[in-house]
């Protein structure tokens, strides 16, 4: 209904004389913290920050430690494989005598890495070509657009299995690198948040406010930097973090299925090693899908509330 | 019209056809053309606020922005001060462009989407300055509040954003954008229409202020012939992209010769429960652009149409002086009655 | 005037058997950011075959009014206060299935959008007839029959052709028609139109206006017609009632209320529009915005913006006072003060 929105528009209007100002990323930030759901999901990713941050802290053993073995987790001195989680492991051991918590808490800054990792080339893909393609439009949208249209009909997961094993057989040296998976993923991404964008773009470009700058004389590159770009931002912050909780999945999925970089620490990487073994230790594939879990539904449900928050509709 | 040394701006032959396409993936066909503007013709006077009346899709916002060049004309000249700006537009030299954009400006209708809502005040009022750069940067802090307080506003007002204001304040801050770069020139397009009746006359007034202080002249666009007849000297009357009468505006109000005209006023209620002012209803809609009715267009609704109006065009031309009209069979004038 | 068709009394606090009767009625929306006092103690009458016009700009409650008078309004909104009956009964108690039976029966509600009313899927004929269906028993093929009659009945040419077509290769002013068509399918006793002419066209507006005098004259239906347009008012309603930030100012016939505004709310509407009749220099202004509802001014809420506020009118709200021949006012200084209209002029 138009006239209580409008109301509700007017209650920012008579501010008091000299009232500091608020913009609309402020409005954004009053509205995200009235959302309970989405705090919650702000909650859990701050404290994968945290766990990223001071693993050696939060975890209770260095970085692979054969419980039993490793001088640096000697125990009882008798080799802990596979066991069940007790005092000394919260979350159990894996086959080769690793606590499962620890190494967890380990893999929370390669989940990181790879989130943001993949999503920043993403964006920055999608970014480019849904400007690019909104903004001039004709012939340049035409062919961006069909190009993105190409990468959308491919079978994204298969040929991404296709491309890691192409690598990993013609570059064997490469095979370690947790970045080629970054890459793969980031480059194979894009085509969903390019339309996105470009349809944010072309809803923008139609306001008078961009009329209005052109008649002034702003050169085009004023108009897309200074009017388009921060307009369209928050719909790039809500595909990025949507994109975020996206990558770490692909990642697990990949690495799952024997995909991945095999010298990495990831949850995907621990879960793809205990799988053998799930009859005798299903903690050691359990909970690291419980964590990747976590994650992706810390993200989504702030992505989620970002939407709300930064929703333009909702403004006016 | 002729051309006077007093004559801003000179529209001659405009014409302006949007190409209608088949959707298409690659390969679109042209369907035909919307007939925005047929070869108008139209001149303003310096210091003159020249009113171009319309209903909805004749083409009076398409004039203003063809004369802006926000849109490139299909064909026709525009002069201003004697030149022939879509050329120079066409051309594209940065410089003179420039030098053009800052001497003609632009209000639009809604000041909801006008305004960056990304930016405050301060920096959407600065922007034509950090653009044109025409003043020393130094000054531009003081130029902005001076013209914040040229269009009424407070200097606390710069450091808000556009959602914190209502309408009127926001149509305010498009004001005290346009005069950032002194402009010889503004068009208005509805600068009151999306206004809270209550604020209507606060914007026409401070309009006119402006008007009279810095000495610029309006091409104001509307479909609301009351406010027209408040703030214009004199009016162009368009049907269908086509200019049907022209005249000084007590002229036109009293004095209305084009049936269009006649019935246009005759459909705006007056607030005066006592006045039953006779109405002419015009039969039917106004027909597509795409295929206007051929000869006069506004024939087939025409309440005095006669054989030849279906099929020869009639020319704009002075019935009386400064009086023009485009009309075979025009309503009988009362200045020649009485 | 035509204003005697409803009843000989011209009392408004006491109409003998008011159609409609609306008593302090409250309508507030709830919204993260407080609660909008969108109506306010709003009260208005509307007997038999009588127009009434509610005039207000955005925010005055106008629509909100109407849509609490029909129980539509939209959430986060609720009816906290106040009667509304109907024919003698009191609409706020009816349960939602009875209120259906009356909505579009016989009250019927013409929006402002002519384009967003009608269902892009369905035919004009087929939207028409199942309204016709809802509120009659009557065979499908009747229903059509008489839907082309309302057609007609709306000035549309071609009724028959009209019938099988979809909205969208109607005009606006065909659409506003069929929507009022359809507000009559009912056989309403009132109908409340919420702006039907400011999306349409100043030619377009006329024949509009025109069709609905025709129609009240015609069918002795009773209207609220909704708008912001004073000249509106002064062309087709019998009786006025003023509203500014959910509250109302003044109500009275038109002749009254243009001829002799008693609120400085009213008067000011009447002299600071542009008034084709009178050229002037310089329009007189209504200083000020619209306030703002979740914290609307003390006392008399036009008094910010009123040349005659004094410390009273900041200090109380004043009453609804009924002050003879069927007007009442809203202000403290109705009796001190001689606002001159221009109309009398």
């Amino acid at each position: 209904m138009t006239s209580d929105r409008k109301m509700a528009q007017t209650t920012l209007e008579q501010r008091p004389a000299g009232g500091h100002r608020v913009s609309q990323w402020a409005l954004a930030w009053r509205r995200l913290k009235k959302n309970k759901v989405a705090i919650a999901g702000l909650g859990i990713v701050g404290i994968f920050i945290v766990m990223a941050a001071f693993d050696r802290l939060v975890a209770l053993y260095p970085p692979k430690c054969i419980l039993g073995v490793s001088p640096a987790c000697q125990l009882d001195g008798r080799l802990h494989s596979n066991s069940p989680p007790g005092l000394a492991y919260p979350l159990g051991t894996d086959i080769t005598g690793y606590d499962v918590y620890s190494e967890i808490v380990y893999g929370t800054r390669a989940a990181f890495l790879i989130g943001v990792g993949a999503t920043g080339l993403t964006m920055l893909i999608a970014v480019v070509i849904g400007l690019a393609a909104g903004y001039f439009g004709g012939w340049m949208d035409n062919l961006l657009m069909r190009l993105t249209e190409v990468f959308l009909v491919i079978p994204f997961f298969l040929l991404l299995l296709v491309f890691l094993q192409v690598t990993i057989k013609l570059a064997p040296a490469n095979t370690g690198s947790i970045w080629l998976v970054v890459f793969v993923i980031g480059a194979f991404s894009w085509p969903g948040a390019a339309r996105i964008i470009r349809g944010e773009v072309l809803r923008v470009r139609e306001f008078e406010f961009i009329a209005a700058s052109r008649q002034i004389g702003a050169s085009s590159y004023r108009i897309l930097f200074r009017h388009l770009f921060p307009n369209v931002l928050h719909i790039i912050i809500v595909l990025a973090t949507l994109q975020i909780a996206a990558s770490i999945l692909t990642e697990a999925a990949v690495s799952f299925l024997g995909f991945g970089a095999p010298g990495s620490n990831t949850w995907g990487q621990q879960m793809y090693n205990s799988a053998n073994y799930v009859e005798q230790a299903w903690w050691g594939t359990l909970f690291p899908a419980v964590f990747v879990t976590l994650m992706v539904m810390g993200f989504n449900l702030l992505g989620n509330g970002l939407r709300d928050a930064l929703d333009p509709r909702l403004r006016e | 019209m002729t051309l006077t040394p007093e004559t801003v701006l000179e529209v001659k032959e405009l014409t302006k056809h949007f190409p209608v396409y088949e959707r298409g993936v690659i390969l679109r066909r042209k369907l035909g053309d919307v007939h925005a503007v047929d070869e108008v013709s139209f001149g303003i006077r310096k210091n003159e606020t020249f009113g171009l009346v319309g209903e909805s899709g004749c083409g009076k916002t398409t004039i203003a922005k063809c004369v802006l060049y926000l849109e490139p004309p299909t064909s026709g000249k525009i002069f201003f001060n004697g030149k022939n700006i879509t050329e120079i537009f066409k051309e594209g030299k940065k410089d003179l462009v420039l030098a053009l954009r800052r001497q003609m400006q632009y209000i639009f209708q809604n000041p909801y989407s006008s305004l960056d809502p990304r930016m405050t005040v301060a920096d959407i009022i600065m922007e034509p300055l950090e653009v044109h750069k025409h003043i020393p940067r130094s000054q531009w802090q003081n130029r902005m509040y001076e013209l914040l307080r040229m269009v009424g506003l407070e200097d606390y007002h710069a450091e808000r954003y556009p959602h914190e204001f209502s309408g009127g304040q926001r149509q305010r801050v498009c004001i005290a954008r346009a005069l950032a770069v002194d402009p010889q020139f503004i068009a208005a397009d509805e600068p009151v229409a999306s206004l809270d009746v209550s604020v209507r006359a606060q914007i026409l007034n401070l309009l006119q202020e402006l008007q009279q202080k810095l000495g610029i002249t309006y091409l104001y666009i509307s479909h609301d012939l009351s406010t027209v007849r408040h703030i214009c000297h004199r009016v162009a009357v368009m049907y269908l992209g086509k200019i049907v009468e022209i005249a000084e505006t007590d002229e036109l109000f009293e004095n209305p010769l084009h049936p269009y005209t006649v019935a246009l006023l005759s459909a705006i209620p007056v607030p005066d429960p006592r006045k039953k002012t006779h109405r002419i209803i015009l039969p039917g809609e106004v027909p597509s652009p795409v295929n206007p009715p051929p000869a006069c267009r506004f024939h087939p609704r025409c309440p005095r149409r006669i054989d030849i109006c279906s099929k020869v065009e009639p020319p704009l031309l002075e019935v009386r002086p400064g009086h023009w009209l485009a009309c075979h069979n025009p309503w009988p004038s009362k200045r020649l009655a009485s | 005037m035509p204003w005697i068709l409803g009843s000989g009394s011209s009392e408004v606090s006491a109409l003998p058997d008011p159609l409609l009767h609306v008593q302090n009625l409250r309508t507030y929306f709830f919204t993260y950011a407080g609660i909008v006092k969108a109506v306010d103690d709003i009260s208005l009458d509307v007997s038999k075959g009588e127009t009434l016009g509610v005039v207000g700009e955005s925010g005055s409650g106008k629509t909100v009014t109407a849509q609490s008078i029909l129980r539509i309004v939209p959430s986060p909104g609720k009816i906290v206060d106040g009667t509304i009956e109907f024919e003698g009964k009191s609409l706020m108690k009816l349960r939602e299935k009875d209120m259906q039976r009356i909505r579009g029966k016989d009250i019927a509600y013409v929006p402002q959008d002519p384009t967003s009313t009608l269902d892009p899927v369905y035919r004009v004929g087929e939207q028409l007839s199942e309204v016709i269906m809802r509120h009659h028993v009557i065979s499908r093929k009747d229903a059509l029959a008489k839907a082309t009659d309302l057609l007609r009945s709306v000035e549309i040419p071609d009724p028959e052709i009209r019938i099988s077509q979809y909205p969208h290769e109607l005009s606006g002013g065909t659409k506003q028609r069929i929507a009022i068509a359809r507000a009559l399918a009912g056989d309403p006793v009132l109908i409340i139109a919420d702006e039907p002419t400011t999306a349409l066209d100043v030619t377009i507006q006329a024949q509009i206006l025109d069709l609905l005098k025709e129609l009240k004259n015609r069918l002795n239906v009773a209207m609220i017609l909704i708008t912001h347009d004073m000249g509106i008012v002064a062309d087709v309603c019998d009786r006025v009632t003023v509203l500014y930030a959910g509250q109302v100012c003044e109500s009275g016939t038109v002749e009254q209320v243009f001829e002799k505004p008693k609120h400085p709310y009213t008067q000011a509407l009447l002299t600071s529009v542009p008034n084709l009749a009178l050229r002037k220099e310089k329009l007189s202004v209504i200083p000020g915005n619209v306030p703002n509802l979740i914290e609307p001014p003390s006392g008399c809420r036009f008094n910010p913006r009123c040349p005659y506020a004094q410390q009273i009118c900041i200090d109380k709200v004043p009453e609804l006072e009924p002050i003879g021949e069927g007007r009442s006012v809203h202000c403290h200084r109705w009796k001190e003060l001689d606002l001159k209209s221009p109309v009398a002029s």
